[in-house]
């Protein structure tokens, strides 16, 4: 009954109403006030700088600890201060890992570490538990060998995913053309992993982690009594040396601009990632209208250039951003975003677009104002959570800023011109200086040499380091063959060749190939007879798992349970290059001698092939000719995937070599082999293949 | 000894005050059905305006999948009053925030403005409601662009595309089978109907649930939605209003029998032809009938094993346990369950098959709980060189543990104080305070529940969470995922 009558008011109001008009968006009402609440400081006898923002809405704190040193170069063992900082929590010489991990938990507790900081944040009535645990981290954290051996292998598993995750190989790239020299241009490697020593990591903290110069920043439930008695008991007691201060660069100009590219493979979209360096330290005063430009051409949002052009008009993505980072030790731009392969380059073009008319053309009014109206609008957002009050105030310190900077905020962004954004725009970017980095599939390569102004694109490796290059071949596709051959087959001449391979009538051998994943060795036995006979069984775990047969006239393969009749043009591609050595029949393949190119460590001639499955590449050793490695890059549907062969310890068998080692490798999983016979010229068993 | 004491202490701690922030709001449904929830708090001068519509991709049909995202995306090209690509400038310029996403179950659109703005949020998500509009090249540019988001979200994402292979395998008969982001050719064989029909069947106010938080005033924001809201029409008027507004003269007389010019286009539910006035009256009367999905009960059949090739270069385990619909009494036991599988660095599976066995780099449980059933899903990123079927020994022993064994006291109460934790830093801000409202009063027919929560996991025994460790975690029914390195 209450409900009816409830109804039936509030149905009145829409007659009454209904004269609202649609079609004019409705005027605002009288801005509200933003308040800037004050934050307190004080300092420690040690030097700690605390910082307090009290908020009293939820009965939770939080305490984030930020030392004061600068970064600095690790040369040989780069990423020594990222590994040191996921090391902070691995125990104490009070606490193992385990206790540390169970009391945080117990307490509902998040404690964290990183390179320069320690952050505890709980409720407050579990401040004095946690803190206990915080300080002793910061005092007492003790590096045990198994942890440091832990976190290497971890972090030595995540070098090798971070090669299918093409966002971490374009930020590495993106550091490294910006920042040579430099602490932010060093990425972790394999081999700086390997170099890291507990000793380096336990050096480093007690160098970085010291209370002078550093900042404890306080927010929540507290009181600012309850603070001082509180950072003196747990806090106090911290000593250590100056903090390291390093005058650093700030990074490097690219001249005209340059193209670096990242190979992945069966990449469906590309990461674009146009980039350069900014002269500019963090509390510079044109920090603020550098921000209002990088908002208009694409910092956020749906209305920026970038955006409206490249994905609201071209579609050409989910989404196109740009970013300045401004940093207290280097800054630098990027814009980007992941474009499908076939217009990736299209994509770049309308970026540098966009770079070359926000650097000559002042920007419309009506930009500036929306630009503007959206930042102002974020900075009132961001007085909802306390964190930002307390960022405040860390900024206004580290950087020395007026202590008004941000209650003036709002008016200086008021300030900003379009003559002032053009100015700025003309002094920190440029559409022709541009490091373009771009992560993706190979085929796309091609698209992007008329980007570079050197019309060359530079290859680099997953960790942003130049892709070791091959330089041209010496000797010709013919030369390289025919000194194969004859060292195979220990001739000198065509003469000997063909007398010798004339007595060859049949070959039988036995491999078999291991993996610590398999229990026990597939055997995999190989078998050719004169003329066109080829045979291949691989046996593991009392099962023929593949088994394959040609004789000229059919043939057939059988994997996983299956038999499959071979086609008449299978049939014959097998049968033109049937043989022990099929390189003597290189002339039917579709072959060419690309160069020479270090690979493993050695200097190889390449040869590529191209078949209609696909491209496949074979490794000679330059200083013997014998061949070490094929790899073969098939296409499966859109994309492609890569296998390899390596052949190793060539030893006489009947006057010939063979390799007597090798493996067989998809992504990380390896087959390790062992050759264990090879018999030649006795007619080998072929009944299981009838 | 000394630890014993230090428990104690904190059981009582955490047993006697349950200090969860109360949300003070009001609630009420407007004539045309549509659900209000207003909160009201002034500490920053900012409100969010949101609206949930109680649909997502269990709504589609077979043959669309990925529809319900898609039409997400069109809902910003414009209205009949906001020009293409004006929706987001207008939040933008007036210093907000907006964006949308859509789940299996529901599609949920938010503003976020300062507080003398609201007036505009109720505008911008009334014309959202009453005057979508979308030309061809809206159509087609975001049909390009959601293909570029599955590009990059899934197909390019290593390992990403494990909750769409589980949901394929875990809901045969049920439209969780395919994921929000759905079929790229479905999205291609969209046609102009597709679009129609989705936005008369669901996009409603009997569907849809208005919540606004933030620094307002309760009886002025009445005002306003009475204004906005208030005055949409109610049941298939809605739909008459619509072609009122699309249709030509034609096609409306066609259609209806009655020409357009009958009714008073400016305010066409006061129109005053009889004939008019009647065919309204009619088709207000008339409700819109919102298909419901059914609950998911199937259990899965057997062993489910496979191997998916992926562009990774670590193998992956994922593993997956039909689990009850979120609203199921067993849910809050459930999650506490996963908390001691896997919640912090402490939690069962972290310390054995992480640190101390190191055969996984990540290694993490997590329930995914929806509408109309879950799914308790097993995840690892292998150790080089670790077998996938040893990685999997290693969870089901840690499975058997909580199935045969009750966890400790103290494992117990570290998983209370979590819980503790994690909802009294809950509704933090005020965004997240409107989508909390607007879930629990659709899933759960329970607004308060936002006050409430704790309390229902404080109820969760030891023995309740066995109990559920034995009923869900069916190791002769489940789906076992094992991605590879794709080889030739």
């Amino acid at each position: 009954m209450k409900k009816l009558i409830l109804t039936t008011l509030l149905s009145m109001p829409i007659i009454l109403t209904a004269q609202i008009d649609r079609s004019i968006q409705p005027v605002a009402g009288k801005a509200p006030v933003i308040n800037i609440k004050d934050s307190e400081t004080f300092t420690l006898d040690n030097g700690i700088t605390v910082i307090l923002s009290e908020n009293h809405k939820l009965p939770r704190v939080s305490f984030d600890l930020f030392m004061g040193s600068d970064p600095r170069l690790e040369n040989n063992k780069a990423g020594l201060a990222d590994m040191a900082g996921s090391l902070i929590l691995s125990g104490t010489s009070n606490k193992s890992k385990d206790q540390l991990d169970k009391e945080i938990d117990y307490i509902g507790a998040s404690l964290s570490a990183d390179k320069s900081s320690i952050t505890l944040s709980c409720l407050t009535k579990h401040m004095n538990t946690g803190l206990g645990l915080m300080s002793d981290v910061l005092l007492n954290a003790n590096f045990p060998e198994s942890e440091v051996e832990r976190i290497r292998n971890q972090s030595k598993d995540g070098l090798i995913s971070m090669k299918s995750d093409a966002s971490s190989m374009a930020n590495n790239a993106t550091v490294k053309v910006n920042f040579p020299n430099h602490p932010f241009g060093e990425v972790m490697t394999e081999e700086s992993l390997t170099s890291i020593s507990r000793d380096d990591i336990v050096n480093y903290y007690k160098t970085n982690f010291t209370p002078k110069g550093s900042y404890l920043v306080i927010v929540g439930d507290i009181t600012k009594q309850e603070a001082i008695a509180i950072t003196n008991q747990y806090f106090s007691s911290w000593s250590g040396n100056q903090a390291y201060k390093n005058d650093l660069s700030f990074g490097k100009m690219a001249k005209g601009n340059q193209v670096y590219f990242v190979k992945k493979p069966g990449a469906v979209q590309s990461v674009v990632y146009i980039t350069f360096p900014i002269e500019m330290k963090s509390g510079d005063k044109n920090q603020l209208p550098l921000t209002v430009l990088n908002g208009i051409l694409g910092g956020g949002g749906f209305g920026t250039r970038l955006f409206q052009n490249l994905r609201e008009d071209k579609a050409y993505t989910y989404g196109c951003y740009s970013n300045v980072t401004v940093t207290e030790n280097g800054s630098w731009m990027s814009a980007g975003g992941n474009f499908r392969n076939a217009i990736t380059d299209s994509a770049i073009i309308e970026i540098l677009k966009e770079f070359e008319v926000i650097t000559s053309e002042l920007v419309k009014d009506e930009e500036l104002s929306l630009t503007k109206s959206s930042m102002s609008g974020n900075f009132g957002r961001s007085l909802e959570r306390p964190q930002t009050i307390a960022r405040f105030a860390l900024n206004i310190k580290k950087n020395n800023l007026e202590e008004d900077y941000y209650k003036t905020y709002l008016q200086r962004l008021d300030a900003v011109t379009k003559e002032y954004v053009l100015a700025m725009a003309k002094k920190y970017f440029t559409a022709k200086n541009c490091n373009i980095i771009v992560v993706g599939n190979e085929e796309i390569i091609g698209n992007l040499t008329k980007f570079d102004s050197d019309g060359k694109v530079d290859l680099l490796d997953p960790f942003g380091n130049p892709l070791k290059e091959g330089k041209p071949a010496d000797i010709t596709k013919e030369q390289l063959y025919s000194n194969y051959i004859s060292a195979v087959t220990k001739t000198q001449n065509q003469k000997e060749l063909a007398k010798k391979m004339k007595k060859l009538k049949s070959y039988e051998s036995k491999t078999e190939l291991t993996n610590p994943q398999v229990p026990a060795p597939f055997v995999m036995m190989s078998y050719w007879m004169s003329p066109k006979i080829e045979a291949e069984k691989v046996e593991g775990m009392g099962m023929v798992l593949q088994k394959s047969y040609s004789d000229g006239k059919k043939g057939y393969t059988f994997s996983q349970g299956n038999r499959k009749e071979m086609t008449d043009a299978e049939v014959a591609k097998k049968a033109k290059t049937a043989g022990v050595f099929p390189e003597l029949f290189y002339k039917e393949l579709n072959l060419t001698l690309t160069g020479i190119e270090m690979v493993d460590g050695k200097e190889m001639y390449v040869v590529k092939q191209i078949d209609d499955e696909g491209e496949s590449f074979i490794y000679f050793n330059k200083s013997n000719f014998l061949k070490e490695k094929m790899v073969a890059i098939r296409k499966q549907g859109e994309e492609t995937v890569e296998s390899s062969v390596t052949f190793g310890d060539y030893k006489d068998v009947g006057g010939f070599l063979f390799p007597h080692t090798t493996s067989i490798g998809f992504g990380p999983f390896t087959l390790s082999g062992k050759v264990t016979s090879i018999i030649l010229n006795k007619k080998p068993d072929l009944s299981s293949f009838k | 000894m000394k630890k014993l004491l230090l428990s104690t202490v904190l059981l009582a701690l955490g047993s006697t005050v349950y200090g969860q922030r109360k949300i003070d709001f009001v609630e009420y449904d407007l004539p045309n059905g549509m659900h209000v929830i207003l909160h009201e708090e002034h500490a920053t001068p900012i409100v969010a305006v949101s609206v949930l519509y109680h649909v997502g991709s269990k709504n589609e049909v077979a043959d669309r999948t990925g529809f319900a995202h898609f039409f997400e995306h069109l809902l910003f090209e414009g209205t009949v009053n906001i020009g293409r690509g004006e929706y987001s400038k207008i939040v933008e310029r007036n210093g907000g925030t907006l964006n949308a996403n859509t789940s299996q179950d529901r599609t949920f659109y938010f503003e976020l403005l300062p507080s003398n703005k609201l007036e505009l949020g109720l505008w911008l998500e009334s014309e959202r409601l009453l005057h979508a509009k979308v030309d061809t090249k809206g159509i087609e540019t975001q049909r390009s662009v959601v293909k570029e988001e599955k590009r990059q979200r899934v197909d390019n994402q290593p390992y990403a595309s494990f909750i769409t292979e589980m949901s394929k395998r875990m809901f045969l008969n049920h439209p969780y089978n395919w994921v929000p982001i759905g079929s790229m050719e479905h999205l291609d064989a969209a046609q102009e109907e597709d679009y129609v029909n989705f936005y008369k069947n669901y996009y409603v106010p009997s569907n849809a649930t208005l919540s606004i938080a933030g620094d307002i005033d309760i009886a002025q924001t009445k005002k306003l939605i009475d204004s906005y809201f208030a005055s949409i029409p109610k049941g298939q008027a809605l739909n008459l209003y619509r072609d009122f507004v699309n249709y030509s003269d034609g096609e409306f007389e066609t259609k209806y029998k009655i020409a357009k010019s009958k009714f008073d286009a400016k305010q066409f539910m006061a129109s005053k032809n009889p004939e008019a006035k009647k065919l309204i009256a009619d088709f207000q009367n008339k409700p819109i009938e919102i298909k419901r999905t059914q609950k998911d009960t199937e259990a899965i059949k057997g062993i489910i094993k496979e191997e998916i090739q992926d562009n990774i270069q670590l193998s992956g385990l994922f593993m997956g346990y039909k689990f009850p619909e979120q609203t199921h009494p067993d849910s809050y036991a459930l999650e506490m369950l996963n908390d001691v599988l896997s919640g912090g660095s402490s939690s069962r599976i972290n310390k054995t098959i992480v640190e101390k066995k190191q055969m996984a780099n990540f290694a993490f449980s997590f329930n995914f709980g929806l509408e109309d059933a879950g799914m308790g899903i097993f995840a690892a990123i292998a150790s080089n060189g670790i077998n996938l079927d040893d990685l999997q020994k290693e969870f089901d022993q840690q499975i058997d543990l909580v199935k045969n064994e009750l966890i400790s006291q103290e494992e117990f109460e570290k998983v209370r104080n979590k819980f503790e934790n994690d909802l009294i830093s809950s509704n933090a801000t005020i965004s997240g305070i409107s989508e909390n409202l607007a879930d629990n009063h659709v899933y759960f027919k329970n607004t308060n529940r936002v006050n409430t929560q704790l309390n229902e996991y404080m109820k969760v025994t030891r023995e309740d969470i066995q109990r559920v460790a034995k009923k869900y975690f069916t190791q002769d029914t489940r789906i076992i995922l094992h991605y590879v390195p794709k080889a030739k």
